[in-house]
């Protein structure tokens, strides 16, 4: 965990509830998670359509994009994550990351996971609390050894973000 | 013709209205029976007994009088009626729809009842019939044309404001234009308001009923308030939620009490009558109904130590959706009850919490009247837009979302990080010297979770 407090790894993500979905609480401490972890965070807040998520993750540059859902519906759109992805050029190597409420009523995490697999996520969050999941994506940048590679960039804008901090 | 009068013609117009009688209308308003004003009950409560009022709304007509035969008989003071969700976003195409389906099948298509659809000659035969108080719950950014039907209707308590129906609500609804609807209602009442006893007016005090500080609360209801009475209005209940600490509320309430009477004088409306209005518990619910009901009865207790004038009602089955009207009545009943027991309650006061929150209220006040703009709901405006007022969890995009609160030991909620928010020093160091700031992020955050889901 020390690294992260070094500003090693300043990632950037984009995260947001997904669809008509105006539950607000996590999408706020998920932005204070990531935030905390040394990632540079665009939150798009509730009410977000998967359009946005995918101009907003080309403008920014991020390698991450984390969606949420908590009334369900994620899953009538994450159908169409694939198709609307494939449109979008250069974003092969996006790290695509979907937590919450994943089904609409009650299911069980060992279908619902293959699903979201298929749709194109690289992890899935069903009912898993938020540091867990966050956990999940360090292992898989680990693994791809993402995390070196963002070291430069980093350390300059950590500073001034610790400055800004120290004034409040 | 008056301006404001051309645009209650353009409004009435729509085509879901049926024939709006102005002449009529007025003369229904200027006769009403006395009963049918809360602002009339508040001036001649006996004993200064504390008015309780559930909440609830149904689709058809025929279950919400259902509905309200079992409130009365459960002796409730006021009546609710919420309205359906279409209606609040003025989508009254699919609320016609929705009450046509629910009415022939017998199932509920809305969750509340569709007030422009069914029509103030239909509803105010149900206001009349029950003879009580009838207060309106919505969440509508425009609410124009759904005021004029309710005020036709009998309906003389308006729930709202630009601030607290947006910001708890909605992500991109414009907030300027919120503030300009608002003024159309807060006029529209302020003239019905000649004819009779007073329409009155409530602002929605629990915001995101997340985590939400008290001095943001009584900013925001203070402003509301204000921009209320500076069009006319003479009567105005402010309001706020169980907040988790039994101390923290009663200091809210006394704060709240005293500067609402101290910022309506300052702007020569100190002839208005402000009351004070307290919610039952309006965060997360346990899910085990008799839990449920403790927490509940809890509220009551507090809500008495507040000194509120009304107390607004949950349900044993709040955690599990849209209630029955048995479980609502049954609130109510035993809200009476309780109420009906509390006796020789002692008198607490803190001053020096007290102390605090005065200071950081009329800080943030201070910096909204200095912002230059010409007029209040502009200041009101920019200052949320610059995030002199910054409201935890709320969806709205203008919202700055940089204020942090987090519970002490004692469950107060506290700030510890005051973003754009004018805390003076003195309080913002009390605040963060009551937690215990060593943690780490992640650990906060955890903390949060927990605070959030305190009473579950």
């Amino acid at each position: 965990m020390g690294d992260y407090a070094l500003g090693v790894n300043y990632m950037k993500v984009v995260t947001g509830v997904v669809g008509n979905d105006i539950h607000v609480v996590a999408n706020r401490l998920i932005e204070l998670s990531l935030d905390a972890r040394g990632y540079e965070v665009f939150n798009l807040g509730v009410n977000t359509y998967l359009e946005e998520f995918f101009d907003a993750v080309v403008e920014t540059g991020a390698e991450i994009l984390m969606i949420s859902s908590l009334n369900g519906e994620a899953e009538g759109w994450s159908r169409e994550v694939k198709l609307l992805k494939a449109k979008y050029k250069g974003l092969d190597d996006l790290i695509m990351m979907i937590g919450g409420n994943l089904v609409v009523g009650t299911g069980n995490a060992e279908d619902i996971i293959p699903r979201y697999k298929n749709y194109g996520f690289d992890i899935v969050c069903h009912q898993v609390d938020l540091n867990t999941g966050l956990d999940m994506l360090e292992t898989l940048l680990e693994e791809r050894s993402i995390k070196s590679s963002n070291t430069i960039k980093n350390t300059t804008k950590n500073k001034t973000k610790n400055t800004t901090e120290s004034n409040d | 013709m008056s301006l404001l009068q051309e645009e209650r013609e353009i409004i009435l117009s729509n085509e879901y209205v049926d024939n709006f009688d102005f002449a009529e209308v007025t003369e229904f308003v200027k006769n009403a029976s006395k009963d049918l004003f809360i602002s009339h009950h508040f001036k001649n409560k006996n004993n200064k007994k504390m008015l309780v009022q559930p909440r609830g709304g149904f689709p058809t007509y025929k279950k919400q009088f259902a509905l309200n035969e079992f409130f009365v008989k459960a002796n409730v003071d006021v009546l609710p009626l919420t309205i359906d969700s279409n209606t609040r976003l003025n989508d009254y195409a699919t609320a016609k729809k929705m009450l046509r389906l629910s009415e022939e099948n017998d199932v509920d298509m809305l969750n509340g009842y569709p007030l422009v659809n069914h029509g103030y000659r239909t509803t105010r035969k149900m206001i009349t019939h029950f003879n009580k108080p009838v207060s309106l719950r919505h969440g509508t950014p425009d609410a124009r044309l759904l005021i004029e039907t309710a005020i036709a209707s009998g309906i003389f308590e308006i729930e709202g404001g630009p601030i607290t129906y947006l910001l708890p609500y909605s992500k991109n609804f414009p907030l300027d234009k919120a503030f300009l609807y608002w003024k159309y209602v807060e006029r529209v009442c302020a003239n019905y308001s000649k004819l009779n006893e007073p329409i009155n007016r409530e602002s929605f005090g629990p915001l995101t009923a997340t985590l939400v500080p008290p001095s943001i609360t009584i900013v925001i209801q203070l402003l509301e308030m204000l921009l209320s009475l500076e069009e006319g209005v003479k009567s105005f209940s402010v309001s706020f939620a169980q907040q988790g600490s039994m101390n923290q509320d009663i200091v809210t309430g006394a704060v709240i009490k005293k500067l609402a009477k101290y910022y309506a004088e300052q702007i020569n409306c100190g002839d208005a009558t402000i009351n004070l209005v307290y919610h039952q518990w309006m965060g997360a619910f346990p899910t085990n109904k008799d839990h449920a009901e403790q927490l509940i009865n809890m509220a009551t207790v507090i809500a008495s130590m507040v000194g509120a004038d009304k107390i607004i009602t949950k349900t044993r089955e709040e955690a599990s959706g849209i209630p029955t009207k048995e479980a609502n009545a049954k609130t109510v009943a035993n809200t009476q009850y309780t109420l009906g027991i509390l006796n020789g309650l002692p008198n607490v006061v803190d001053e020096e919490e007290e102390e605090m929150l005065t200071l950081q209220v009329k800080a943030i006040m201070e910096a909204v009247f200095n912002d230059p703009a010409d007029t209040l709901w502009r200041k009101v405006f920019n200052s949320i837009k610059n995030g002199i007022i910054d409201v935890p969890f709320s969806p709205h995009i203008i919202n700055h979302n940089n204020m942090i609160t987090i519970r002490d030991a004692k469950k107060n909620i506290r700030i510890i990080k005051r973003g754009n928010v004018p805390i003076p020093d003195r309080c913002y160091a009390y605040d963060k010297a009551q937690c215990d700031l060593t943690k780490d992020t992640t650990s906060i955050v955890n903390d949060i979770i927990h605070d959030i889901g305190i009473m579950q």
